[in-house]
C-alpha cells in the first residue's frame, strides 16, 4: 500500500486515491488552515492558505530503489515551492511539512492570513459569524499577532439584499468563491459570479436578477466568513448563545439531517448537519423556514368544543376523560383512527397499539404527496417526513379519505392537517365526533370537537422513516411547559441554558408550550381504560417495535445514533445482517 | 553578431509595402511554407515539430519557452478536438509588437498558425485579440477571409485530408486574460480567472482538450524555419536566444517604435542609433527591457549588455517581451514605480489572495511615500510584501507585481529615501 510521510509519522493510502492531501490530513485528524477548500466541490485554490512543504523520494532509475543519503535516509527531493495542499495529489513515499513542523510553512500561512485580514472590516463584535467563523478561529490559531497595515481599507457596498434569503457584506468578502461554486456545481442554478477586480470584487447575481436559488442559504452556511447572512436570522442570536440540537428535516420525505438551533426554549434557526448518505452538507431553504412552526402559532392545553362551534381550554383530566367517555358511548366498530405521515414512528405506533387492543381495527392515513414538486436532489415530491413508517406500521394508505370518514361516528386525527391540505372539509366532519391530537393552529384544529396538543420534533425524540426507507430520529431541542423527564433524558447533556430551569441564563415561561407526547397521551387514554398499555421512553418504544414489527427488525436508538440512520430496506437489511 | 545588425534584413514585417493584401503576400512567396508541409510527403507532421525544436524559437509572449519543444508536449491524436491558442492580448504596458504584425503583416502569422496546426494535427485555431484593438480585429478578420477564399482555411487544404478551422476573439479589457489559462477560461466566455497547474494545457485546454498557446510573434516565425531551414534561423542574432525579434521601443527617445532586429543587439545601440538616441539630449537614467514586470536597469548596469535572455539574466533582469521603456535623468523613480503598481493593481483578477490584496497595498503605500508621507521603514515592509506576494500565486501577476517593486527600491534606494519623513525622534 502506498504510504506517505506527513510531519515525520508515517500514514498509508489507498491506490488511485482521488482524494487530495488537504482532506487526507484533514482525515487523518490533522489540521491545516483553509478558506476556499470545501470537501463537496472544486478545489480552486484561491485562499492560497492550505500550504504545506512537498517533497518525493529520488529514485535510481535503473534499479528503481530508493537512492538514499549519507544518514541512510531517503534522499528527498523537494518541490520548489510550497504547494496548496487541497490541490496536491498525494504520491507513494511524499513527504510533507505543515505548518507543525516547518518553520517557512507556518511563515507562509501567517502572512496569507495577514493579508486576507487587511481589508476585511475586523468588525466581529456585530458580525453574526463572529463564534463560528473559519476566519475568526484560524487568525487566533495560525495569524499575525497584528497588522502592518496603516493605509486606507478598500470599501464595498454593505447591506445588498441578493435574493429574498440571503444578504451581502461585501467587505467582508475574502473571494473564496465557495457561494459562486455552489451554484454552479451543487444547486446548478448558475445564479452568482464574481464580479469587478482584484480588491474590489465580490459575489453577485446577474444585474436584474434575483438569488432565489431554493438552495440559496447554504451559501450562508459555506461562506467563512459573515459576507453571505441569512436575512431572517441577521443580528438575532450569537452563536454562543445558541445550543445545537440534531434533528430531521420535516418539510419533505428526504429526511436532511439538521441542527436546530435554540436559545431560550425557541428554535432561533435551523442549519445542514453532514450526512455523506442524505443530503450531504446541504438542505434546501424551504426546510430552514419551518424553525416558525416549532415555536409559533403552536396548540398549547387542550381544547374541547362546547356548544357550537366554540372551542375552550380545558384541562388536561377533562380532556381525557371526555376522550375516554366518548369511546366508551361507541363501539370500536365506530371509530377511524388516521395515523399521520407527518407524525413520528413512535406516535403513530402508539396510537395504533391502544386503538388495536381496545379492538379498532380501521388505521388509515393520507399521503402528502405533490406531484411535480420534487426536484431530485433533496426536495422530494413527498411533503411529508414519514410516509414509509407509516406505511411499516401498518396503516392503510386512503387516496379517498372522505369517504373512509363517512362510515364512521369517531375520527381520530393525529398530526396532519387534513382540512387545511384538502384531504376532507368540514361537512366531512360534520355529525361525527372529531379528535385531533396536534401541534399547530390550523384549520383541522379549529374543526375539532376535541384537541390535545402533542409534542413537535424539536420537543421529542422520536423517529422518522424517509423515502428511501432510511430511519433516522430527533432528539429533543426545547422543553414543555410542564417539565417532562422522560423527554430531558433524551436532551443534550451540557445546555448553556440548562434545560431552561428557573436557573437559567433565560427563562421566558411564555416560550413552553403546554403539550405532551402523544405516546404519553396514549398511556393515560389506556389507564383511564383500563387497558393494559405503559408506554416508556421514545427509545424504549422503538425497542418494542423493533421486537414486533419485522421491518423494523435490529433498530435502536443507539445504532441510529452511531450509524447516522438506518436503510430499512430489506436487500440493505440482509447486508447488514450477513 | 552584436555588430552585424545593421545589414539584417527584416523578415517579420519586411519593407514591402500592401504586404496585408493576400495577393500581394502570395507574390512575394506566402503561403509556400504551409503548401510545403501539407503536400510534400516529406513533410511529416513530427518532422515540422522537430524543425522547429531545433530552430530553438523562443516563445516571444515573455517566458521564452522554445515553441517546438513545447509543440511535441501535445499528446497524441484521439480523434476529437484540438485547439491552439494564439495569444494576441499584448497588454503589458512596454508592449506593442503584435498589432504591428496584425496590421503590416498578417498573413504571415496565419501562415505560422496552420503550419503549427499541422505539425500538432490540430482542428481548430483561435487568436485572442486584446478588445482595445479593435480595429486590428477588423483587420485580422479580414485577412482570414482573404486566406479562406484563397482556400487556405477550411476542408482538405491543397486537396489532403488536412482541415483546420480559424476564429478570431476580442477580449474585453482584462490584462489577465493575456494569461494562458485565463485566456482559455476567457474564450470559453468565463470570467478570466488563470486554472490551476497542473493539468497543463497540453492534456487539459480549452473545453478540456489538448491546447497549445503560442504568442503572435512566435509564430510569424515558423513560415521562415520552414522556407529556409533551422539553421537559417539560428544563424541570426544571439546563440541562446536566435531569431529576428520585435523590438518595441518608447519613452524617452527621439524615435521611439518598434523595430525588427536580430535578437542580441547591444541595448545601447538599440537606444542610441535605432531610437536615435534621448530625447533632449539628456541623459540615460534607467531602462525596463522588456515589459513593465521585468526589472529595471540604471543606466550603469547596461554596459555591454545585449538585448538576450542569458546576457539580460547576467545584467539582473529578463527579455520579457522586448518592449523596452527608456527614462531620462529627470524621470522620477517613485513616480513610475507608483504607476507600475497602480496597473497591477487594477488588473489582479482578485482570485488569489497573496495577489489581490497585495497588489493594492503595494500601491497604497508607494502613494504614500510619493505624496511624501511614508517613513523608511515603509521601504522594508514593502521588500516583505515583495517576498510574501512571489510565488504563492496561481499565476505570475503577482511575481509581475512584486519584481519592479523589489528591484526599483533596491536600485534607486536613495531616490526613495529621499522621500521618504525624517525621522522626527532624535537620536539618543
Amino acid at each position: 500500500m502506498p504510504e506517505i510521510f506527513i510531519d515525520g509519522k508515517r500514514y498509508e493510502f489507498e491506490e488511485g486515491e482521488d482524494r487530495g492531501l488537504l482532506q487526507f490530513i484533514l482525515d487523518n485528524g490533522k489540521e491545516v488552515p483553509f478558506f476556499c477548500y470545501h470537501p463537496s466541490m472544486s478545489a480552486p485554490a484561491n485562499c492560497r492558505q492550505c500550504y504545506v512543504k512537498v517533497g518525493t523520494p529520488v529514485k535510481n532509475r535503473e534499479t528503481g530503489e530508493y537512492e538514499l543519503d549519507e544518514n541512510g535516509e531517503r534522499e528527498i527531493r523537494w518541490f520548489p515551492k510550497m504547494q496548496t495542499s487541497c490541490t496536491t495529489q498525494m504520491q507513494d513515499g511524499m513527504v510533507v511539512h505543515t505548518q507543525e513542523t516547518s518553520e517557512e510553512v507556518a511563515r507562509a500561512q501567517k502572512d496569507t492570513m495577514e493579508l486576507i485580514l487587511i481589508n476585511h472590516p475586523l468588525d466581529c463584535p456585530i458580525c453574526d459569524q463572529a463564534g463560528e467563523c473559519p476566519l475568526q478561529i484560524q487568525t487566533y490559531k495560525y495569524g499575525p499577532e497584528g497588522s502592518r497595515f496603516e493605509v486606507k481599507k478598500q470599501h464595498k457596498p454593505k447591506r445588498i439584499q441578493l435574493g429574498p434569503r440571503v444578504t451581502l457584506d461585501a467587505e467582508r468578502c475574502i473571494n473564496c468563491t465557495r457561494c459562486v461554486r455552489f451554484t454552479d456545481e451543487i444547486s446548478e442554478s448558475h445564479q452568482l459570479t464574481i464580479v469587478a477586480r482584484g480588491d474590489k470584487n465580490y459575489p453577485m447575481a446577474a444585474p436584474g436578477r434575483e438569488f432565489d436559488d431554493p438552495y440559496s442559504m447554504n451559501t450562508v452556511d459555506i461562506c467563512p466568513v459573515g459576507a453571505l447572512t441569512s436575512t431572517d436570522f441577521r443580528f438575532k442570536a450569537r452563536v454562543w448563545e445558541m445550543n445545537q440540537t440534531p434533528s430531521i428535516d420535516i418539510t419533505n420525505g428526504k429526511g436532511t439531517n439538521i441542527d436546530l438551533w435554540t436559545r431560550d426554549n425557541l428554535v432561533m434557526r435551523i442549519t445542514p448537519r453532514f450526512n455523506g448518505e442524505v443530503n450531504d452538507h446541504w438542505m434546501p431553504d424551504a426546510g430552514r423556514d419551518a424553525y416558525q412552526r416549532f415555536n409559533e402559532n403552536r396548540l398549547s392545553r387542550p381544547a374541547i368544543k362546547l356548544d357550537g362551534d366554540n372551542q375552550s381550554k380545558t384541562s388536561w383530566n377533562n380532556a381525557i376523560e371526555t376522550f375516554a367517555e366518548t369511546l366508551e358511548s361507541h363501539g370500536p366498530e365506530d371509530v377511524l383512527v388516521v395515523g399521520s405521515p407527518h407524525a413520528s414512528v413512535e406516535e403513530n405506533y402508539a396510537l395504533m397499539k391502544v386503538f388495536n387492543l381496545w379492538g379498532v381495527n380501521n388505521f388509515k392515513f393520507a399521503p402528502h404527496i405533490e406531484e411535480g414538486t420534487g426536484d431530485g436532489f433533496l426536495i422530494t415530491d413527498d411533503q411529508a417526513p414519514n410516509t414509509s413508517g407509516v406505511k411499516l406500521l401498518g396503516y392503510e394508505e386512503s387516496n379517498d379519505l372522505a369517504s373512509e370518514v363517512k362510515n364512521t361516528k369517531i375520527v381520530i386525527m393525529l398530526s396532519d392537517e387534513l382540512i387545511d391540505r384538502g384531504v376532507l372539509s368540514k361537512d366531512d366532519l360534520k355529525g361525527k365526533f372529531s379528535i385531533l391530537l396536534s401541534t399547530n393552529e390550523c384549520d383541522t384544529a379549529k374543526t375539532a370537537d376535541l384537541v390535545i396538543p402533542v409534542t413537535c420534533i424539536a420537543e421529542h425524540a422520536a423517529s422518522y422513516v424517509n423515502v428511501e426507507g432510511r430511519i433516522q430520529r430527533s432528539f429533543p431541542a426545547k422543553e414543555t411547559k410542564y417539565t417532562n423527564r422522560s423527554l430531558d433524558l433524551e436532551m443534550n447533556q451540557g445546555r448553556l441554558d440548562r434545560f431552561g430551569t428557573n436557573f437559567d441564563n433565560w427563562v421566558t415561561e411564555e416560550n413552553k408550550v403546554d403539550c405532551a407526547p402523544a405516546w404519553e397521551i396514549m398511556n393515560q387514554l389506556a389507564n383511564r381504560m383500563g387497558l393494559d398499555v405503559s408506554f416508556g421512553r421514545g427509545r424504549e418504544i422503538m425497542e418494542e417495535i423493533a421486537g414486533s414489527n419485522p421491518a423494523f427488525e435490529n433498530v435502536s436508538y443507539e445504532r441510529m445514533d452511531n450509524e447516522m440512520g438506518i436503510n430499512l430496506n430489506p436487500s440493505n437489511k440482509q447486508e447488514a445482517t450477513a | 553578431m552584436a555588430s552585424d545588425w545593421k545589414s539584417f534584413e527584416p523578415v517579420l514585417i519586411p519593407d514591402i509595402p500592401n504586404l496585408d493584401k493576400i495577393d500581394n503576400y502570395i507574390k512575394n512567396g506566402g503561403y509556400k511554407a504551409l503548401e510545403k508541409v501539407v503536400k510534400e510527403n516529406g513533410w511529416t507532421p513530427e518532422k515540422v515539430v522537430n524543425e522547429v525544436k531545433e530552430a530553438n524559437i523562443r516563445g516571444r509572449g515573455g517566458a521564452g519557452f522554445n515553441a517546438g519543444l513545447k509543440w511535441s508536449f501535445m499528446p497524441k491524436p484521439d480523434g476529437g478536438p484540438r485547439y491552439l491558442a494564439c495569444n494576441g492580448d499584448e497588454s503589458e504596458p512596454g508592449t506593442f509588437k503584435d498589432r504591428k504584425i496584425f496590421e503590416y503583416n498578417p498573413h504571415l502569422f496565419i501562415e505560422g498558425a496552420l503550419i503549427a496546426a499541422y505539425a500538432m494535427q490540430i482542428t481548430t485555431i483561435y487568436v485572442y485579440i486584446r478588445g482595445e484593438y479593435y480595429s486590428w480585429i477588423k483587420m485580422m478578420e479580414k485577412a482570414l477571409q482573404d486566406a479562406r477564399d484563397k482556400g487556405f482555411i477550411g476542408k482538405n487544404l491543397f486537396g489532403t485530408d488536412f482541415s483546420v478551422e480559424f476564429e478570431v476573439t476580442g477580449g474585453a479589457g482584462a490584462y489577465i486574460c493575456g494569461e494562458e489559462t485565463s485566456m482559455l477560461e476567457s474564450l470559453e466566455g468565463k470570467r478570466g480567472y488563470p486554472r490551476v497547474k497542473p493539468p497543463f494545457p497540453a492534456q487539459k485546454g480549452l473545453w478540456g482538450r489538448p491546447t497549445t498557446i503560442n504568442n503572435i510573434e512566435t509564430l510569424a516565425n515558423v513560415p521562415g524555419v520552414i522556407n529556409n531551414g533551422a539553421n537559417w534561423f539560428k544563424n541570426i542574432g544571439a546563440e541562446n536566444h536566435p531569431g529576428p525579434v520585435l523590438y518595441g521601443i518608447s519613452g524617452h527617445v527621439n524615435r521611439p517604435g518598434v523595430y525588427e532586429l536580430p535578437s542580441g543587439v547591444p541595448v545601447m545601440d538599440l537606444i542610441n542609433e535605432v531610437a536615435q538616441g534621448v530625447r533632449g539630449g539628456k541623459k540615460l537614467k534607467a531602462l525596463i527591457p522588456g515589459g513593465s514586470s521585468t526589472p529595471v536597469l540604471r543606466a550603469d548596469q547596461l554596459d555591454g549588455v545585449s538585448m538576450d535572455a542569458d546576457s539580460l539574466r547576467e545584467a539582473g533582469s529578463m527579455m520579457g517581451t522586448a518592449g523596452m521603456m527608456v527614462m531620462d535623468e529627470d524621470t522620477d523613480m517613485v513616480d513610475v514605480l507608483w504607476r507600475i503598481s497602480h496597473f497591477y493593481h487594477h488588473e489582479s483578477c482578485g482570485q488569489c489572495t497573496p495577489c489581490r490584496e497585495g497588489t493594492g497595498w503595494l500601491e497604497k503605500i508607494l502613494l504614500k511615500i510619493k505624496n511624501g508621507e511614508g517613513e523608511i521603514r515603509d521601504l522594508d515592509l514593502l521588500l516583505d510584501l515583495t517576498t510574501q506576494m512571489e510565488g504563492r500565486t496561481i499565476c505570475a501577476l503577482a511575481d509581475a507585481a512584486a519584481w519592479p517593486v523589489r528591484h526599483t527600491i533596491n536600485r534607486f534606494r536613495d531616490e526613495f529615501e529621499a522621500r521618504c519623513k525624517k525621522s522626527v525622534h532624535a537620536v539618543a
